[in-house]
């Protein structure tokens, strides 16, 4: 047991050295929110000057409703990049290594997931510190700050489970990406992340209600926003730590499969 | 003390119903460098991953240092080494984290791993490059890193999968001398797979030749070459009017040594001779000078393993000369695509 805590944390000890090291990549990550919520920001502002959108957006300040929606894009883009790693391990041989040491097998998607949600983490707390200095304030502070950050994580640690499952039979780096983005702009798209349920068609509402992201978004939503509003934040927090924990399980059994022979 | 190696009846079938070892058994004996010599595809890879416990065994029982493998991989795991055909280095972190790392997965302390990768690099003379990012290494320091990794667990018994495929001659003789070293300086039992003859003739003191799956020979070098026979001679005549020396070629035939004569594509004639080619040289002059014949050139041949390789398979091992089929095959043993 000890071994597997070790383990992965030196699974992702290096995809995390790798982040920091790769100055380029850091810096757009940074930048990538702040664009977002600068120019998508203002250029919603309009929405929120008219009192019928306002009390459908919840607040006179699009881009506080909008700070949600871009932590959970972050993280997702962010998340899918744990199974693309793999593919790139898969290339250079490392994985085979890996596989060569007596290290447990869980540890290898557990470190790359790891990884992936520590990444989340600083991004998000990157977005939280632009948008509060763009004149977002957090009603819930601190703790609840804190807790948008857990949320973050448990979701990155979805989207790391799911692209990790697929990299287990996709070969090649362009597949899976194809893959992710087919997946990945879809479900933003689909949630309530940038645009509040009551403005969508009821078709789009209805996917919206199921789309996990929105289950995310809900939560967040509410500690920016309102406070805490227990009834919307119990049940997001218990769908989206159910679905973290079943994708940890699912990644693991499919790495698993997939590397016996 | 048991063996290092043992292996009895080691059948793999791939998934996709390929299979990459047929059948084979033998021993390596502590302290022993020890050879696969064969072709792309022949179940060189298959049979090293079987035994590090990559690959789990169609059939057959595997045995390191007496234990079986099926039991106690963890075990197996810490006693043996393993450098793959293609370099693993994570060529965005430096020399010394890729081997922290693995010194890591191999649960060693930080203290054991400062220590231990200080004498494996300088051993393989990295140690001034620690610190620099392994994309700046040329491909010969890549592999000794990626050797010196395989130690940092101190193992008994070391696997190297075609340890100088892709590098240039001088690189490939500094990795000789490393392995070699590895054995007198540390006694290590080393098992390698290799598809160059000069390889595996000045480093193993034994070597199996494997192809399609099958051990076909297994052997100290020496022996094998002595097998297939002596030594050949290799002489180019040129008769006066042109002509073939019917009569020179019958004498020479009739020598007692020789076993026969081959007359090749290029004009030459190859004259295969029990033993001691070198005393025939001054018969096969007389013989010639009296039927008119003048010799342009003469040399002799000592067997070599290329001739053992083509002796025990009946194919020449080169690359090129590998079909489609082969290739796949190859691939789909090294995992680069898709059974499904």
């Amino acid at each position: 047991m000890i071994y597997l805590l070790s383990d992965t944390w030196f699974v992702a000890w290096r995809e995390l050295l790798k982040f920091f090291r790769a100055r380029v990549r850091l810096v757009v990550s940074l930048i990538q929110p702040v664009v977002w919520l600068a120019f998508m920001g203002n250029m919603m502002r309009g929405l929120t000057s008219n009192p019928v959108t306002a009390k459908a957006l919840g607040t006179e300040n699009y881009l506080a409703f909008m700070t949600p929606g871009i932590i959970l894009m972050t993280v997702l883009f962010g998340g899918v990049f744990g199974g693309v790693s793999i593919v790139w391990d898969r290339r250079i041989g490392y994985l085979e290594k890996l596989l060569a040491a007596p290290i447990s097998r869980g540890a290898i998607p557990f470190g790359k997931m790891l990884a992936a949600m520590i990444q989340g983490a600083i991004q998000v707390v990157a977005i939280i510190i632009i948008a509060s200095l763009l004149g977002v304030r957090f009603q819930t502070g601190p703790a609840g700050i804190a807790l948008i950050v857990l949320i973050a994580m448990l979701f990155s640690t979805i989207l790391s489970g799911l692209s990790l499952a697929l990299s287990a039979s996709i070969k090649t780096m362009e597949t899976l990406m194809a893959i992710v983005n087919f997946v990945t702009l879809p479900l933003m798209f689909t949630s309530n992340a940038l645009f509040p349920l009551a403005a969508m068609p009821p078709w789009l509402a209805a996917i919206a209600k199921v789309n996990p992201v929105s289950y995310a978004v809900g939560p967040i939503r509410a500690l920016t926003l309102t406070g805490w509003n227990w009834e919307v934040i119990l049940p997001g927090l218990g769908v989206i730590l159910g679905l973290a924990l079943l994708a940890l399980l699912v990644a693991q059994y499919i790495f698993q499969r997939a590397t016996t022979e | 003390m048991p063996s290092a190696i043992e292996v009895y009846n080691l059948t793999k079938i791939y998934r996709g119903g390929v299979l990459a070892v047929d059948d084979i058994s033998f021993t390596v004996e502590r302290g022993e460098i020890f050879g696969f010599l064969g072709p792309n595809g022949a179940g060189k890879s298959t049979t090293i991953k079987v035994l590090i416990g990559l690959l789990k065994p169609t059939k057959g029982r595997l045995l390191i240092n007496g234990v079986d493998i099926a039991k106690r991989p963890g075990e197996i795991k810490r006693a043996t080494g393993y450098a793959a055909q293609e370099t693993a280095i994570d060529d965005r972190l430096t020399c010394m984290e890729n081997i922290y790392l693995q010194g890591r997965f191999y649960h060693l302390s930080k203290r054991e791993i400062l220590a231990r990768s200080a004498e494996v690099l300088k051993m393989f003379d990295l140690y001034d490059r620690r610190n620099d990012l392994t994309a700046t290494f040329s491909g010969g320091m890549l592999k000794r890193l990626d050797i010196a990794e395989a130690l940092i667990h101190r193992p008994q018994i070391l696997f190297l999968d075609e340890p100088t495929l892709g590098l240039d001659v001088q690189t490939r003789k500094t990795i000789w001398e490393y392995i070699k070293r590895l054995r007198e300086e540390q006694g290590m039992t080393i098992f390698l797979t290799t598809h160059y003859m000069e390889e595996a003739d000045v480093l193993c003191d034994r070597v199996a030749i494997i192809d399609r799956g099958k051990i076909k020979a297994l052997d100290r070098p020496e022996a094998l070459k002595a097998q297939i026979g002596g030594d050949i001679v290799i002489a180019r005549f040129s008769a006066l009017d042109g002509s073939i020396p019917q009569e020179a070629l019958e004498a020479i035939r009739g020598l007692p040594q020789v076993r026969g004569i081959e007359p090749k594509r290029d004009g030459a004639y190859w004259i295969v001779v029990n033993q001691d080619g070198d005393k025939l040289i001054p018969a096969i002059f007389s013989i010639c000078g009296q039927a008119g014949v003048s010799i342009e050139s003469i040399s002799l041949k000592k067997p070599s393993l290329d001739d053992v390789y083509l002796h025990f398979t009946g194919r020449e091992m080169r690359e090129e000369e590998a079909s489609a089929e082969a290739h796949i095959r190859a691939r789909i043993m090294r995992g680069r695509i898709r059974r499904r």
